[in-house]
């Protein structure tokens, strides 16, 4: 084993001479030497990557910071102190430097039909491992993951259910927040359940990050899900893979800000007919900041309908990207998918980088891309001046109104308020001032 | 009240205002006539501090406050309001939310207190069943799939909201019907006080009927080429503005 890139860079070998220290120590060491074995062939992604090319991780990565190991005291107590500027109303699941902490973790013994599990307790042999494995798609940085992830948290909601609260995946850090931290977490919902799931990843301060969710939704099952990513890591890619099985409703979004270096990926398949799939995001962005959106949604069964709304506010020299992709093969007729992407460009150095993609191979589908990047519009802040709004309260309030719109789809109205409120706070907070 | 002196103005080197003068004293209503591209709407722009206009030379006072160094919000807090000849419409800033950041923002900058939500609440009420404004247009996002009458309705609302020390109606009466023409006069009308100035701007004689100016201003290629009495209104409506332009020229 070793690495197999001609010229590998410092972090590849890094990531390789750990893999090496590591691997004894780990199960499923067969999986994970055949996805390590990939990413080594690959490397770390580069621009000439198509599917990378606006996210230039190896140039990004220079260095492979040391694994992240399990907490220890200390990271527990910094997560308990880090959890109490968490305090909502929702059942969370606390992950400290990815790893499940049932510490920290609301109990979920009360819960009916919410079946809790650490990844790392699963067994070998476990279906769930073997269905992670086999939706997985072929992605350097998912490979990274199924090979270093050593925990993560397995959420099965029972058939019929429906949750009241939301369920909060509470990614943290430990106390040396300067490792390599990969987490594998699942969540499957059974036939016509019904639930919310808030993902708030607060890892932040250094390090390098490489996550991925599993979204697995039963038949005519139902899923809010928000990605709140705020202050990320220097480097952090997330992976986000959803199946949906017919009628199934899987409505997912993410408020991102702050992240000096952000990929999020999602692959969302529509397995089963009548499924329905809503992606949307809003991205606020400053300084050097960059968060890429990356998607790739098949429609496998016939009578789909897929939306992605993705909306960017971009200030300084940000740098945001948007690349979706609608795949329908020829059996997938009457698919219906439309995409958009909308960015607001605050300042004459920030840039956009969109690439919309249809692939498309029935004879009877409905598909559509659209996007427009464009300045804050001169008229409607006049407009409000002249009613005595302050030129920055003004602009903050047509900002605010053009990324909350992403947050519409969300049909749990707390989800929705969550999200809202968490924009408002960021935008009093003053980050485009 | 407002006094303008010896205004000269240009948008993209294009001279609109060349040397135009106006006074309006507290508690008058002035009009101000013209044919297209006399400067009207620049006019308005340039009281209210539209960016985009250069003002080369001259002054525009309220209450012999300098407006020219001012921003266009704090040319609100002053006291000073446009009716929009066509208001915009702002996706995602909902009605009930712009009105209270407008009344607030104005408040704090006189150093007042915020109003209380009850009080908001029952003003907006009060003010919007005078212009015949349901609360279901309230509550949509600002002037969005409005209506032309319901566009202009909305900015009688904002005005007796607001309670500015000088409104400027810049062709109120464009794209009413004459009912809806009558509910904003009225609405107008009512805002008439001796310590307000008002300065309606028209093409057409009609809106004088429903809200009586003291005084009637004429206006072509950037200034003011006669003033007179309402009667001067009626007036313009029988020999049209075809002897103004060569008057200016």
């Amino acid at each position: 084993m070793g690495a197999l890139l001609l010229n590998p860079t410092p972090a590849e070998q890094e990531f390789s001479q750990a893999f090496a220290l590591a691997r004894p120590g780990l199960p499923d060491a067969a999986d994970r030497r055949q996805a390590f074995e990939r990413f080594a062939r690959a490397g770390l992604p580069t621009r000439r990557l198509e599917s990378w090319h606006y996210s230039d991780l190896r140039a990004k990565l220079r260095t492979a910071p040391p694994l992240a190991g399990k907490p220890d005291d200390a990271s527990k107590a910094f997560a308990k102190s880090e959890l109490e500027k968490h305090a909502r109303e929702s059942l969370k699941l606390v992950l400290i430097d990815g790893f499940f902490s049932t510490e920290l973790s609301d109990d979920f013994s009360g819960v009916a039909g919410v079946k809790i599990r650490a990844l790392s307790a699963l067994p070998s042999d476990a279906p769930i491992l073997a269905l992670m494995r086999d939706l997985s798609p072929s992605d350097p940085l998912l490979d990274l993951n199924a090979a270093f992830a050593q925990d993560g948290v397995v959420v099965e909601i029972a058939e019929g259910l429906r949750l009241e609260k939301p369920i909060e995946i509470l990614a943290l850090c430990g106390a040396n927040g300067g490792g390599s931290r990969f987490s594998r977490n699942f969540v499957a919902l059974g036939e016509g359940a019904r639930a919310s799931l808030v993902e708030t990843r607060a890892e932040g301060v250094g390090g390098f990050g490489d996550s991925a969710l599993f979204l697995v939704l039963g038949k005519a099952s139902e899923l809010d899900y928000a990605c709140r990513a705020e202050n990320g890591a220097p480097v952090e890619v997330q992976n986000m893979i959803a199946r949906l099985d017919g009628q199934a409703k899987l409505r997912a979004t993410a408020l991102v800000a702050g992240t000096p270096f952000l990929r999020r990926q999602i692959f969302a398949t529509c397995a089963g007919e009548g499924a329905e799939l809503n992606l949307s995001g809003a991205s606020l962005l400053r300084s050097k900041e960059h968060a890429d959106a990356t998607m790739v949604v098949t429609h496998e069964a016939p009578g789909c309908v897929s939306r992605e709304t993705f909306k960017y506010v971009l200030a300084d020299e940000a740098d945001g990207v948007f690349q979706g992709k609608i795949v329908v093969p020829p059996h997938a007729q009457k698919t219906d998918g439309k995409m958009l992407c909308r960015a607001l460009l605050l300042s004459d150095s920030a840039s956009m980088s969109v690439k919309p993609e249809l692939e498309i191979f029935a004879d009877d589908v409905a598909c559509g891309h659209g996007a427009a990047c464009a300045k804050l519009d001169a008229a409607q802040l006049f407009y409000m001046e002249s009613r005595g709004i302050p030129k920055v309260e003004a602009q903050g309030m047509l900002i605010e109104a053009f990324a909350a719109e992403a947050f519409d789809i969300m049909s749990d109205d707390s989800m929705r308020d969550l999200l809202k409120t968490d924009l408002t706070a960021l935008l009093e907070s003053g980050i485009f001032a | 009240m407002l006094d303008i002196e010896n205004l000269h103005v240009s948008i993209a080197g294009k001279k609109i205002l060349d040397g135009f003068s106006l006074k309006v004293e507290a508690g008058q209503v002035a009009a101000i006539m013209g044919p297209n591209g006399s400067g009207k709407s620049t006019l308005s722009y340039v009281i209210a501090g539209k960016p985009d206009y250069e003002v080369t030379s001259g002054s525009i006072k309220l209450d012999g406050v300098d407006l020219l160094d001012k921003d266009v919000a704090a040319r609100a807090a002053l006291g000073v309001f446009l009716s929009f000849q066509y208001p915009l419409e702002i996706p995602g800033v909902a009605t009930m939310t712009f009105l209270k950041a407008a009344i607030n923002a104005q408040l704090k900058a006189r150093g007042e207190d915020e109003v209380s939500i009850p009080d908001f609440m029952k003003r907006v009420r009060a003010a919007a069943a005078k212009l015949n404004i349901s609360q279901d247009m309230l509550k949509r996002p600002v002037n969005l799939g409005f209506s032309g009458g319901e566009k202009k309705r909305m900015e009688i609302l904002q005005m007796a909201l607001l309670e500015p020390r000088f409104a400027i109606l810049d062709e109120m009466d464009s794209g009413l019907d004459i009912d809806a023409l009558r509910v904003c006069a009225e609405g107008v009308n009512a805002l008439r006080s001796k310590e307000r100035g008002l300065l309606v701007i028209t093409h057409y004689q009609r809106l004088l009927d429903y809200i009586v100016p003291d005084v009637v201003h004429v206006m072509s290629k950037g200034r003011i080429v006669r003033s007179g009495g309402p009667e001067l209104a009626l007036e313009l409506e029988k020999s049209g503005y075809a002897d103004y332009a060569s008057e200016a020229a």
